[in-house]
C-alpha cells in the first residue's frame, strides 16, 4: 500500500495536471456571435451621363422675383417692377401657344409688380391669367383658385406680403405641375413668356447701369435657352402658331447664339433686349 | 364547398386589410410638409422657385436641372412623407460633380448654397431608406432663394 500510494498519488498529479493544461474543467468562455455590421443605406452613384438622361426641367427656369434678387446682388439697383411698361394682350386667341406665352408675360409682369400695383391692376392681370388658364384647358381647380386671390385683391382680404406667397406658389408650384388639354407644351411656353419677359427687363437693367460685365451672371442661360427651343421647334409644333411663335424660335436661336460666347459684351446684351421685344412686341 | 372557399378567402383578405394595411406613397403629407417650411421660410427672407414631389421606393431618386445666380443663395429642401426614414439631398455641378450634400439622417434634408457662377446645377432627391423596402414613399422638393 505504501508502494502503491506514491504511483497513485503521481497518478492523480499527473491528471490533474493534464486537465489544468486542457482547462477541461475550467468554466468555457462565453462565445460572443460575430456582430453583424449594419450598413446604413447611401444614396446611390449617379453618373454624369444619368444625371443629364433622367433629369426633370421643373425647376430649371428661374423667376422674374428670382431675376430681381440677382440683379441687386450684382449691385444694380433697377426696380424691373418700375420698368414693366403698360400691356393690354388678348387672351381669348385661338391659337394656344400663343395664349400659353402671353399668359407667362403677364404672369411675370404680376410677380414683378405685386407689392406695388393698384389693386385694380393685379386684378386684371389676375382674371387675365385666369382667362389664359381657361383657354388652355387647366381645369377648374386652378380657376377657382385664381378666382379666390382675386375676389381676395378686390375685398382687401389679403396683404401684399401674402399676396407674394401665394403668387410665388401659383407661379413655381401649380402652374407646372398642371396637365393642359392644350398638351404638353403649355408650361414651357408659359414658362418661355415669363422668362423672356424677365430677360428683356434684366438686359434693359444692365445697359441703363452699364454693368456690362454682370451680363454673363445674369442672362447666360444656355439650358433654359435649350429647353425651350426643344418646344419650339422641330416635331410636335402646331404649324398653324403664327408669326409669335416663329419669332420665338428666331429669338431663341439668337439667344442660343450668345450663350456660346465666353463673356458677353455690350452689344450681345443689346441684342438680348432687342430681340426678347420681338417678341413681346408681337403680342 | 367551394362557396364557402371563396367566403374563406374573402374573410381572411378582408382580415389582411385590417391587420397589415398597405403602404402607399403620400405625396399630399410630404407637400403639405413642404408648404409649411416654404411659408416659414419667408419669414427669414426666402422665396419659393419651384416645389413638386413624387413617389419614390427605396434606392430610388429623382433628378431636376436647376438655374442657380451667382449672388443669390439657396435652399433645396425635401419633406418626405412617414414612409421614408432618411431622405438625401445630393447636388451636382453640370458636370456631374457632387458640390454639397446633406449628412443628416432624416426625411426633411436641407442643403444651402450660395453658386459664386450662375451655372446649371442638378438636384437628386434620393430616397436612401424607407420603413418599407417595397413600397414608396411621397417624397417632396423645394427650391427657395434669397
Amino acid at each position: 500500500m505504501s508502494l502503491i500510494r506514491p504511483r497513485t498519488i503521481l497518478a492523480l498529479v499527473a491528471i490533474a495536471a493534464l486537465s489544468a493544461c486542457t482547462g477541461a474543467e475550467q468554466p468555457e468562455e462565453p462565445v460572443t456571435p460575430p456582430v453583424a455590421e449594419v450598413v446604413k443605406p447611401e444614396p446611390a452613384q449617379i453618373s454624369p451621363e444619368e444625371l443629364a438622361k433622367a433629369a426633370d426641367n421643373i425647376a430649371l427656369v428661374p423667376s422674374p422675383a428670382e431675376m430681381q434678387k440677382a440683379l441687386a446682388a450684382a449691385g444694380i439697383q433697377a426696380k424691373l417692377g418700375e420698368k414693366v411698361p403698360k400691356r393690354s394682350l388678348k387672351m381669348d386667341v385661338p391659337n394656344k401657344d400663343q395664349v400659353a406665352v402671353r399668359t407667362g408675360v403677364i404672369l411675370a409682369d404680376l410677380l414683378l409688380t405685386v407689392k406695388t400695383a393698384e389693386k385694380d391692376k393685379l386684378a386684371k392681370q389676375l382674371m387675365d391669367i385666369k382667362t389664359g388658364m381657361d383657354q388652355l384647358g387647366a381645369g377648374s381647380d386652378i380657376a377657382a383658385t385664381i378666382q379666390d386671390l382675386h375676389d381676395r385683391v378686390m375685398n382687401d382680404a389679403v396683404s401684399r406680403d401674402d399676396l407674394v406667397k401665394e403668387l410665388d406658389e401659383l407661379s413655381g408650384a401649380i402652374i407646372p405641375e398642371i396637365e393642359y388639354e392644350a398638351g404638353p407644351r403649355s408650361v414651357p411656353l408659359i414658362q418661355a413668356g415669363s422668362w423672356l419677359g424677365g430677360a428683356n427687363l434684366v438686359a434693359g437693367a444692365v445697359i441703363e447701369a452699364k454693368s456690362f460685365e454682370k451680363a454673363g451672371d445674369l442672362l447666360k442661360q444656355p439650358a433654359v435657352v435649350n429647353y425651350f427651343q426643344g418646344y419650339v421647334k422641330g416635331e410636335g409644333q402646331d404649324k398653324a402658331s403664327g408669326e409669335v411663335i416663329a419669332q420665338l424660335e428666331t429669338t431663341l436661336n439668337t439667344l442660343a447664339e450668345i450663350c456660346t460666347h465666353e463673356t458677353l459684351s455690350e452689344e450681345d446684351v443689346k441684342t438680348i433686349q432687342s430681340s426678347t421685344s420681338s417678341v413681346l412686341d408681337l403680342l | 364547398m367551394s362557396r364557402k372557399l371563396t367566403l374563406a378567402a374573402a374573410a381572411l383578405a378582408l382580415g389582411a386589410l385590417f391587420v397589415a394595411p398597405a403602404a402607399f406613397a403620400d405625396e399630399d403629407e410630404a407637400e403639405s410638409c413642404l408648404r409649411t417650411k416654404i411659408w416659414d421660410g419667408y419669414n427669414d427672407g426666402w422665396a419659393v422657385r419651384t416645389a413638386t414631389s413624387a413617389s419614390l421606393k427605396q434606392g430610388e431618386y429623382r433628378i431636376y436641372l436647376v438655374t442657380l445666380y451667382a449672388g443669390n443663395e439657396y435652399q433645396i429642401a425635401g419633406c418626405a412623407d412617414s414612409h421614408a426614414k432618411n431622405i438625401d439631398i445630393v447636388l451636382h455641378d453640370a458636370d456631374g460633380n457632387v458640390v454639397s450634400q446633406d449628412k443628416t439622417d432624416d426625411r426633411q434634408p436641407v442643403l444651402t448654397f450660395k453658386p459664386k457662377t450662375t451655372d446649371t446645377y442638378f438636384v437628386a432627391v434620393h430616397a436612401t431608406e424607407l420603413t418599407d423596402t417595397t413600397a414608396p414613399a411621397g417624397v417632396g422638393m423645394a427650391v427657395t432663394y434669397r
